[in-house]
């Protein structure tokens, strides 16, 4: 089970934790972004150095701050567990989990 | 949703065969340390424990220990009557051993006839694993990657972050299509050698119940294969050639009975 510990000496790590992964993520989605206009001709070249020189800051800052608070570690263990739940929430919409049943074969005459 | 308790029911672990000249005593110690034995009808029996709950705790660990305790017994069963049809964990029909016996009559035929499929068969697992070094240095001389190798170095700092990023994004979709390329190719040349394969892709199993923690090598091919004892050569053979390619490690387990192989029994409550 994933959990984030919000309790005692750990709730600041845990938060921080959490905040980071949810910013990287929603980075690499703007940078996805930012990557498939600069292939399809929408920005200019300068536009793109703007772009790419604010992504880079960005990186940069993310990585200062995770080294800072010591959870470089422990962001990468939520971003896995993270693409473990999407994976598994993927495969119970098209494959049902299947619990303990009780059988009764025989048809009640 | 199913009452979780009933008067009398019995614990599935599998069925065998049992030939008529063979004795029908078998007697092991099964889930939470029941006592374990062989209902039969004429040349099929069903090994069985008799229980009045389903197994339902959310501790990890015990989880664990009865896995573990339903698989020992089924291994036994297996080493005594040759491949069982297993059962998953958990499944439990209601009734006596009156009612297991009218209901494997019934169902007679059907397991005579997969019992005889599986004579001799055992499930194996294989897990291809390749160093991501070893991989990425193949696809380096990707005219596209080569390309933007080349942007890059041209390209001053804001351009060339985001031509990295494509770099990296172009990497993993060429790694994702080897992989798929090589499981395809594998599946291909075990397709004639074994019975039956399933590509278990990221299924969770519980055969496998390590996390994946190497961090070195990544997970290309995870397969079940349902292989005929006089097969088994040909299989290790045909492993150890993939084996031998440089960044290549497998995970080869087995025989197992063929839990992946075995036909689900449908739930049929007719009671509210």
């Amino acid at each position: 089970m994933t959990q984030i510990d919000i309790d005692g000496e750990n709730a600041r790590d845990g938060l921080m934790t959490l905040v980071i992964t949810i910013v990287e993520l929603l980075i690499e989605a703007m940078e996805r972004e930012a990557i498939r206009r600069m292939e399809s001709g929408d920005l200019t070249d300068e536009e793109v150095e703007r772009v790419g020189a604010q992504f880079a800051a960005l990186d940069a800052e993310i990585t200062a701050i995770k080294e800072e608070e010591g959870i470089e570690e422990s962001v990468g263990q939520l971003r896995n567990r993270l693409d473990g739940l999407v994976a598994d929430a993927v495969r119970s919409v098209e494959e049902p989990p299947q619990q303990g049943t009780t059988h009764e074969p025989i048809d009640n005459d | 949703m199913t009452d979780r308790s009933f008067e009398t029911g019995r614990y599935l672990y599998c069925v065998v065969r049992c030939p008529e000249t063979e004795g029908s005593a078998f007697s092991t110690t099964g889930v939470d340390g029941e006592d374990v034995y062989l209902i039969r009808t004429e040349t099929i029996g069903i090994v069985v424990h008799e229980c009045e709950t389903l197994y339902d705790t959310s501790d990890v660990d015990v989880v664990r220990k009865w896995l573990l305790e339903h698989q020992n017994v089924i291994d036994a069963a297996g080493d005594r009557f040759g491949t069982p049809i297993p059962f998953q964990f958990d499944t439990i029909l209601r009734g006596d051993d009156e009612r297991v016996r009218a209901w494997l009559d019934r169902e007679r035929e059907t397991f005579a006839s997969q019992l005889e499929e599986m004579t001799e068969c055992w499930e194996y697992r294989v897990e291809v694993r390749r160093d991501e070094a070893t991989v990425e240095e193949t696809l380096r001389d990707d005219e596209r990657l080569v390309e933007l190798n080349e942007q890059i170095a041209e390209s001053s700092a804001g351009t060339s972050h985001l031509l990295e990023r494509q770099y990296e994004q172009r990497l993993e979709t060429l790694k994702h299509q080897q992989r798929a390329d090589r499981t395809a190719a594998l599946i291909e040349q075990l397709e004639p050698i074994a019975r039956d394969l399933h590509d278990l892709g990221h299924e969770r199993t519980t055969l496998e119940m390590e996390p994946d923690t190497d961090d070195e090598m990544t997970r290309e091919t995870r397969l079940a294969l349902l292989v005929h004892e006089e097969q088994q050569h040909d299989i290790d053979d045909l492993l150890d050639d993939v084996a031998a390619d440089p960044g290549v490690k497998i995970r080869y387990t087995g025989p197992w009975p063929p839990y992946t192989f075995a036909p689900t029994i449908e739930a049929n409550d007719t009671e509210p």
